[in-house]
């Protein structure tokens, strides 16, 4: 039998420990998770990176094996399916290629340079989940050009969430269904915000000057408007149909992206100048007024740089 | 979906062995602010909550060495307290997040996987940890 005597200082130690977390907790909460408790987490991120990323390298292919075994019925349709996609992607390369082949010919006929506004693309693979927060631990850094706020999408191009915290080696993605800022989009020709809530993974459509409804399945993209990411990507579709209230319209969007099933993702270089993002303002207010009745309401909301 | 909290579990076993009840508390905490520093959310979450569960573990431990059963089923109920500890401290901290669509899977399903892992390993690793061979042998 095991030694039922309790020792002597274990109630003080445990209680000197609780009061220890919970200073902890409120200096961290307070400091908004930057200050030394910042420099502790990216400190101990450096240092666990090289062990996360082993861990991954040799974890990832036996998840993916059990994976594959479990689901071999369904992979089997799949592959049939993607053997069709790939010959009709194919075919539509060749397409491209001569549309490609045509647009080289035209600029050299007329002298044209590009832009120069191509975002730079850093793939990464996502090495561990370090809590029930959802936030992804991605096995680029720093060293490979990744700046916190940068947005990040997955191989199909398709919103994931944007860096929040980044090491030499490893970062941290906050996804967009966590939040905590909104996303601005537009639906159709209405432009709106997006809005994580707690408990669901749906988000929530928010649209302050709605002139039109919106259906069921109506593509969300996001907007110029926004400051965290680039116009034109998708975010979701909208789950119920929803008509304009005094102005205003409100409905649900099932995100495109299954963030528990993201093996690999891509960061993006936007905006192209990292020094640029940083120095913007972390949110913006924008208010709109309608008139109800005899009066008029002013409806402010925070698009956290989204 | 079947997702065990290993460091949770860990903590909860090594409230089994002969380490000092202190030390035990001081590797609860130090684990929980090793996990809240490698992820997103609010530090010493997990201290907190780690420091409890090794508290109540230590607390009760007498009762998980009667057969290999009880200490998964000890084990199954402590994880759940600490589970449902994270959520709320969590909740009233600000990380709503906790509170996220898989919480009720979550409840189901972390302590379900820790029990039957503590089923298996429990004993070895006491064991190893004292070493002491006659450890938890439920005779």
């Amino acid at each position: 039998m095991l030694n039922r005597e309790p020792g002597a200082r274990t109630l003080p130690t445990f209680i000197t420990l609780l009061v220890m977390g919970l200073l902890l907790m409120t200096f961290d909460v307070r400091s908004e998770g930057g200050g030394v408790t910042g420099t502790l987490r990216t400190g101990a991120q450096t240092i666990v990176a090289p062990l996360q990323k082993a861990a991954a390298f040799v974890v990832s292919p036996v998840v993916d094996m059990i994976d594959s075994l479990s689901n071999v019925a369904t992979l089997r349709e799949q592959n049939i399916a993607l053997q069709r996609e790939l010959a009709e992607a194919e075919a539509a390369l060749i397409a491209v290629d001569d549309d490609l082949a045509r647009l080289e010919f035209y600029e050299q006929l007329y002298d044209l340079e590009t832009s120069g506004t191509d975002i730079g693309r850093t793939v990464a693979q996502v090495i561990g989940r370090p809590d029930a927060s959802k936030a992804l631990i991605i096995d680029k850094g720093t060293s490979n050009g990744i700046a916190v706020g940068q947005p990040v999408i997955d191989t199909s191009g398709y919103v994931v969430g944007t860096v929040q915290r980044v090491t030499a080696g490893t970062a941290i993605i906050v996804p967009i269904t966590v939040g905590p800022d909104a996303v601005a989009v537009i639906v159709g020709e209405q432009a709106g915000v997006v809005v994580p809530q707690v408990a669901t993974n749906e988000m929530r459509l928010e649209i302050f000057d709605a002139r039109e409804p919106v259906f069921e399945l109506d593509r969300v993209v996001t907007s110029s408007a926004s400051v965290r990411f680039p116009a034109g990507y998708p975010v979701g579709e909208v789950t119920a149909d929803a008509a304009p209230s005094v102005g205003a319209l409100s409905t649900g969007v099932r995100p495109f992206v299954n963030v528990d099933a993201l093996r690999v993702v891509v960061v993006l270089a936007w905006p192209p100048d990292p020094v640029t993002a940083a120095s913007e303002p972390e949110s913006e207010e924008t208010s709109t007024t309608s008139t109800i009745g005899s009066g008029s309401t002013t409806t402010s909301t925070t698009v956290g740089g989204g | 979906m079947f997702i065990p909290d290993l460091v949770m579990l860990v903590v909860i076993v090594v409230s089994l062995t002969r380490i000092k009840p202190e030390a035990v508390l001081s590797i609860a905490f130090l684990s929980g602010l090793m996990v809240d520093l490698l992820g997103s959310s609010v530090l010493g979450l997990r201290a907190i909550v780690f420091t409890v569960v090794a508290y109540l573990a230590y607390r009760t431990r007498d009762r998980a060495d009667i057969g290999r059963i009880i200490t998964g089923l000890w084990t199954g109920l402590l994880t759940l307290g600490g589970v449902l500890l994270l959520i709320i401290v969590g909740t009233l901290f600000g990380q709503t997040v906790l509170l996220g669509e898989g919480v009720l899977g979550r409840l189901l399903f972390v302590p379900m996987t820790n029990l039957v892992l503590a089923l298996i390993f429990t004993p070895l690793l006491v064991r190893i940890i004292d070493r002491d061979a006659t450890a938890f042998r439920y005779t």
